[in-house]
């Protein structure tokens, strides 16, 4: 019976250039895309997905040593890989959802709403930064 | 008594020197043990790209990336990675020998050169041979951190495609295990196209499982793993010196602290040998004395 409920679970892994942030088992995790987020539930088919910025939510989650049955990590962008009921999640930078300040978020998205771009690239990587910083602020707020 | 009382003095000068040396062995070790079980835990990051790259390499994705372009080098990036600090050995002093070849080479086929230097002891040495260092960085410790890496190698990669170097190496001391670290040249930049980046064996018989699909396409993917893959690479470097490093003092400090030992030993024989002489000789005197008084 054990058996059968673990083949029911994927299992989520988040590496980051320094270690592994998370290694446990999920029920269902969401993926947020560059695109947009997608869902993950087991069986999915291979998969490589490049990432955007925002939050990876995983629910249904055991073995995660805390007791959370959702777990919240506010990725900056990187890759996902999902294969074989294993959800590998590679980025530069994750941080668990609970420990950001909104307040800190918001004042950031604010300071860069005020900041002047000019020319092409200059304007479209303000609007990256400003659409990082909005996620953000969502992943603060919870 | 004042021969066998300055190798007294000498001898407790050495203690000191020993409980010193013997200290910084066991700092050396407790910081080497922390710093390999970094460069243990990003060896998953490390591991994940390449299968990913594999993966990408094994449906034939277009390999034009600007990071992979082989271009004849005219102007070139060196980054010397030494330590802050010295009593370690021949660490800093290996790693610089390997940098001055590379840039004794470079000027010889007068190839223009960008040199970055990591750690207080490499500048020194290089400015000593008065080679012009154009960048240099000393925040680097124990405990290099990714985001602390992560701006350098973006410079390098933006260098890369603007064209103003045509290639990176990097000389570091390249960590093999406790008993072997090497002081080596790496050239990151062109980077290897990904076919040669996949791990035999293993990666192979999971791909002949498996067909990927790709979002958005796998030359978006390849774009962007590129670069994460350079970062990747060079953050390996700051971490292989950071672990050889501390071993190399590890190993330093063990003899530094063996050799005192023998040191004290040595002069504690020759002490209790003056000491006795000097007894023997003040006995002597007395008899003589009491001698001279007899008559």
């Amino acid at each position: 019976m054990a058996d059968q409920s673990s083949k029911r679970l994927l299992h989520c892994v988040i590496v980051t250039p320094e270690k592994t942030v998370l290694d446990l088992k999920a029920a269902a995790v969401s993926l947020p895309l560059d695109d947009g987020s997608r869902g993950v539930a087991v069986g999915h088919a291979p998969f490589i997905g490049r990432l955007g910025t925002g939050e990876v939510r995983m629910s249904g989650v055991t073995g995660g040593g805390s007791g959370q049955t959702s777990v919240r990590t506010f990725v900056e962008g990187g890759f996902a890989e999902i294969g074989q009921n294993t959800v590998t999640i590679i980025t530069q930078r994750a941080i668990d959802a609970g420990s950001l300040d909104p307040a800190e978020a918001a004042a950031e998205l604010k300071r860069l709403a005020a900041e002047q771009a000019t020319g092409d690239e200059a304007i479209e990587a303000r609007m990256m930064a400003e659409s990082a910083a909005r996620e953000r602020l969502r992943a603060a707020r919870g | 008594m004042a021969k066998a009382r300055a190798l007294d003095r000498r001898r407790r000068s050495v203690r000191n020197i020993r409980k010193i040396t013997r200290t910084m062995e066991l700092i050396a070790t407790a910081r080497f043990k922390k710093a390999m079980d970094r460069s243990i835990a990003a060896r998953d990051y490390t591991r994940q790209l390449a299968k990913i790259l594999g993966n990408i390499a094994s449906v034939g994705a277009g390999v034009d990336h600007p990071l992979l372009a082989v271009r004849p080098t005219q102007r070139t990036a060196v980054l010397v990675l030494t330590g802050n600090r010295g009593l370690c050995g021949g660490y800093n002093s290996n790693v610089v020998r390997q940098a001055m070849a590379l840039l004794g080479q470079w000027s010889s086929e007068q190839v223009a050169t960008h040199v970055t230097v990591s750690g207080k002891r490499g500048i020194s040495a290089l400015r000593f041979r008065k080679i012009a260092i154009d960048e240099s960085h000393t925040s680097f410790e124990d405990k290099p951190a990714f985001a602390e890496v992560a701006p350098i190698g973006q410079a390098y990669l933006e260098a890369y495609c603007n064209g103003t170097i045509d290639r990176l190496d990097v000389v570091y001391t390249q960590f093999t295990n406790i008993a072997k670290q090497e002081a080596i040249v790496e050239t990151l930049l062109p980077l290897k196209p990904p076919q040669q980046e996949e791990e035999e064996g293993t990666e192979k018989a999971h791909l002949a499982s498996e067909e990927y699909d790709f979002y958005p396409s796998a030359e978006s993917i390849l774009e962007e793993i590129l670069p994460a893959s350079f970062q990747s690479r060079l953050f390996k470097c700051f971490l292989d010196a950071a672990v050889s490093e501390q071993v190399a003092r590890m190993v330093a400090m063990k003899g530094a602290t063996e050799n005192a030992s023998g040191l004290i030993r040595d002069l504690s024989r020759q002490y209790n040998r003056a000491r006795q002489s000097q007894i023997t000789g003040e006995i002597m005197e007395i008899l003589g004395g009491v001698e001279a008084l007899k008559k």
